[in-house]
């Protein structure tokens, strides 16, 4: 019991501390303006208070349940029940309630008595103060926070039981059973197995993929098809990281190159020669694969980590070659060029975000394509084998280094069609388009998806460049929240969104608490 | 008693000392010679009259008289970067993994000490009239506590982001370190904005630093260079020396080290003969962290203006030293950081006269970028880096 309070308590003090950071940064006001986004207004109409307080509210709960929650985690086997989790959420709330009370009693007592807290922390506004306090005066205010972060620490701690507990054990493997009946049918497998049936559900997608941009407005087709890129280049670093199991960080480098072909060869400067965007679009894929393949000679000797920081090298030398004054001339230097041919179609114009999400989506089914054919294929199965161990699969008769080519050309060649698309959707490309961001970003797309799979890049790429350009709000914070995923995502989550299915096997196969099964498989990945 | 009056291991304290002044020395030459041969080739063509057209001298000359300038300048940057670039790759010793997230560190190290020194100047114990020996002190401090903080974020780091992704597949650690460095760089941006809502910091203007020493004057035709060297140089590069001085002596001749260099080279084994390998981790990572910390602080003192991204570029030069050396290696790591300080500096004041201005300084970091690649075609592991055979 000790060992739980004691445990409650730590826990509470690092909650109360990054709570205290997150107020001071007037996160929970943030914070609140998302959930109003999330919960429908006549739930909201549903209780008697402020929309602005009841959101800042949510938030605050939410953050105690889970101090409350994990300080009352499970310590040891045999003392595990309902009274020491609620005793440790309990005093992990205290702690949290107490010192979120204290600094909102602070901020009230001070904006009181007429200190101008934003000449010192410039987000605290007399407003914002306000709506810590909940609308009333300081003390009542502090005094209702300390109480409602306390009660939901407590809360916390009983729940967090709760869902370690048999009763929600017993709740997940009726749910599971339950789709395993529906999905493990016969009868309904049988339906589905059917020709018919996958023609006409593949048909329905596609209606409902042609459908979509018509009844998106502007801004959705925009962020629709900056998503639609990023899985384009997310598919083709997939066939580089998840299949041929190559760390390539300098991948932005063929999106440039894509880029710049279109650029230069259809804006009217720096050179204008005014090309057709139908002539460039071949022209630009084939020299980011050739450009892949002149980098991949003398590189794809290097294995692991090395290999990484060479293809990072690459990225970084392009762009800084973009930006150079040696070839302002020749590539718009630093300004970028702007005014790119856009494609037209029968003599008209097609060139609008709703045509552009058209053209990415016929890029992405030709990616897919692509990627299925070459998976089941022969060199897809050489790629996997020279991924699982190198040395066994040269050994096997596998000539590494031109699937290794092989493999970065193809990726090179769709991450050139994605800068092709990008360069003439925007009508400008610069070198800050191409900096090692991209890169990360696509490899971050990868694998938050799932290495390997097709449907995680798509998930991936949702997740990365979709869900920030739906948070606009937190702009500010929106790296901070970005990152703090990540991190949680590689921990819980690590095979990633939508995994393929060895990958998740692989990943849980080991048991973690046994350190030799896992240690084994660090010595396996040795360069 | 006797346990800790064990006799100090001179040995251990020269060698690291011998191996930078051969390192330096080399390189040095190295790169000079090339540069002058360059000079004479170029001495005749265009890049030479031009050069003689704007100053009256031949461009060896110039060369030669400017030569002793940019060979401190890269030495001075060159330290740093060893100093970063051993974090790195004490990290990557140990976990095998590029730890991303090392050049944040840096930053939250130069923040934390320039904070402090803000903070002293608008308390009025340094600057105007305060005495000479404070302004050092006070450095001192400043330096001490960037690396306790940032030595401290570097084990918290460890602790939540890696240590229950450790035997996870090696890209998976990767993404976290990608990820704790954009939380890290919004939380700092954050922090430094709570007060004025601006997050760049000028480190104040104090003692002597940037004072430089003439060390007499140069010929250079008919006119004279003045070689001189700011004592802020001098600081940092006497800074960055007892640091890679210590660290060589905690990883060769204490038994911190020997357990460090234990765990590196087969983590299960060294856990079987009882060193508590968790732990080893996290003192790694906290010297890791402290060297990069204070290498954070001595770039705040190089460069004086300092912003939540700062350490990005440094980091990645510092990363690209470790691999240019050899990662995994710490001798490597300093021979890489200082090879690569002294090629940027001198990239950055010749290329542009011997290309006559068409290659400019951005053009530095093409260069270090382009010498790595060149050197990893040749030697797969750097400079120093051991063959690994692999098993089969």
């Amino acid at each position: 019991m000790n060992k739980q309070i004691a445990n409650g308590l730590r826990v509470g003090l690092t909650f109360g501390i990054v709570n205290i950071f997150l107020f001071l940064i007037k996160f929970p006001v943030i914070a609140g303006t998302i959930i109003k986004k999330i919960i429908p207004n006549f739930i909201v109409a549903l209780f008697p208070i402020n929309p602005d307080i009841l959101d800042i509210l949510i938030f605050i709960g939410l953050i105690g349940i889970w101090a409350g929650a994990s300080g009352g985690r499970k310590l040891d086997e045999k003392s595990d029940n309902w009274l020491t989790s609620f005793v440790g959420g309990a005093a992990a709330g205290l702690v949290n309630a107490l010192l979120i009370g204290a600094l909102v009693f602070i901020l009230g007592s001070l904006t009181d008595a007429h200190v101008k807290i934003n000449a010192y922390l410039a987000a605290i506004l007399p407003a914002v103060v306000k709506l810590f306090l909940l609308d009333q005066n300081t003390l009542n205010g502090s005094l209702t926070q300390f109480v409602f972060s306390f009660v939901a620490g407590a809360l916390g701690g009983v729940l967090g039981f709760a869902f370690r507990g048999q009763w929600f054990a017993s709740l997940k493997n009726k749910w599971n059973a339950a789709w395993a009946s529906l999905t493990e049918n016969p009868q309904i497998k049988k339906t589905f197995a059917r020709p018919i049936a996958r023609i006409a559900l593949s048909a329905l997608g596609i209606a409902f993929l042609l459908f979509i941009p018509q009844i998106a407005g502007k801004y959705w087709n925009y962020t629709i098809g900056t998503v639609g890129i990023y899985v384009l280049l997310g598919l083709g670093l997939n066939i580089v990281v998840g299949f041929a199991g190559l760390l390539d960080l300098g991948y932005v480098a063929f999106f440039a190159i894509g880029a710049y072909t279109v650029a230069l060869l259809t804006a009217p400067n720096p050179h204008h020669l005014m090309w057709n965007f139908w002539t460039t679009l071949p022209i630009g894929v084939v020299l980011a694969a050739a450009a892949g393949i002149l980098l991949g000679i003398p590189v794809l000797r290097m294995r692991g980590d090395y290999l990484a920081i060479v293809t990072l090298g690459f990225g970084e030398i392009i762009r800084i070659l973009a930006t150079s004054d040696l070839l302002t001339s020749f590539t718009g230097g630093p300004r970028g060029v702007t005014a790119i041919g856009q494609p037209t179609l029968f003599g008209k114009p097609f060139s609008s975000d709703t045509d552009f999400v058209y053209i990415i989506f016929i890029g992405i089914a030709i990616a897919i394509f692509i990627t299925i054919q070459l998976r089941s294929s022969r060199i897809g199965r050489a790629w996997e084998a020279m991924r699982e161990d190198e040395t066994v699969a040269q050994a096997m008769g596998i000539n590494t280094l031109s699937h290794k080519l092989m493999a970065f050309a193809i990726g090179a060649a769709l991450a050139g069609l994605g800068g092709v698309l990008f360069a003439s959707r925007n009508q400008f490309t610069g070198p800050e388009d191409h900096n090692l961001m991209v890169s990360i970003n696509v490899l971050s797309v990868v694998i938050v998806g799932g290495m390997g799979s097709i449907p995680g890049v798509i998930a991936g790429a949702f997740a990365l460049k979709g869900l920030p350009e739906i948070l606009r709000e937190v702009q500010d914070y929106r790296i901070l929240i970005f990152g703090a995923l990540l991190v949680a995502m590689m921990i819980w989550r690590p095979e990633g969104l939508w995994p393929t299915a060895r990958r998740s096997m692989e990943l849980h196969s080991a048991d973690p608490e046994d350190p030799e099964s896992g240690e084994a498989k660090t010595s396996e990945d040795k360069p | 008693m006797k346990k800790y009056l064990k006799p100090i291991n001179l040995m251990e304290l020269l060698r690291p000392l011998g191996q930078l002044i051969v390192f330096s020395l080399g390189s040095a030459a190295v790169l000079s010679i090339i540069v002058l041969a360059l000079a004479i080739v170029l001495n005749n063509t265009a890049a030479g009259d031009k050069i003689f057209a704007q100053l009256k001298v031949s461009l060896f000359a110039y060369t030669v008289a400017n030569l002793p300038q940019v060979l401190v300048d890269g030495l001075t940057l060159g330290f740093v970067y060893a100093a970063i670039a051993l974090g790195y790759t004490m990290v990557y010793g140990v976990l095998e993994f590029i730890n991303f997230a090392h050049s944040e560190i840096f930053a939250i190290g130069a923040f934390v000490g320039v904070e402090i020194l803000i903070a002293l100047q608008n308390a009025g114990l340094i600057g105007s009239g305060s005495s000479l020996f404070m302004d050092y002190v006070f450095l001192i401090l400043a330096m001490l506590a960037g690396m306790a903080v940032a030595g401290g974020a570097a084990i918290a780091m460890e602790r939540i982001a890696y240590r229950p992704l450790r035997n996870a597949p090696r890209l998976v650690p990767l993404i976290s370190a990608i990820g704790v460095s954009f939380f890290l760089q919004d939380a700092i941006r954050l922090t430094e904005s709570l007060t004025t809502g601006q997050f760049n910091r000028i480190f104040p203007t104090f003692g002597n630093f940037d004072k430089r020493i003439t060390f007499g004057k140069i010929p250079m035709g008919a006119a004279e260079l003045p070689f001189s060297v700011p004592i802020k140089s001098f600081i940092v590069i006497i800074a960055a020396v007892l640091m890679l001085v210590v660290l060589n002596y905690l990883v060769n001749a204490t038994k911190v080290g020997k357990a460090i260099r234990a765990v590196a080279q087969d983590r299960a084994t060294a856990s079987l003969m009882g060193i508590d390998v968790n732990h080893i981790i996290a003192i790694t990572f906290l010297i890791g962290g402290a060297l990069g910390g204070a290498a954070g602080l001595l770039y705040a003192l190089k460069f004086t203006r300092i912003d939540p991204y700062v350490g990005f570029y440094p980091g990645l030069k510092a990363f690209t030293a470790a691999v240019l050396g050899g990662i995994g290696n710490l001798t490597g790591a300093l021979l890489g950081g200082i090879i690569l300080g002294l090629l940027e500096t001198f990239a950055g004041s010749y290329l542009s006269i011997f290309t006559m201005g068409a290659a400019g300084v951005e053009y530095k970091d093409i260069f270090a970028f382009a010498i790595l690649i060149l050197v990893l075609i040749f030697r797969p592991n750097g400079l120093l880096g051991e063959n690994v055979t692999e098993k089969v």
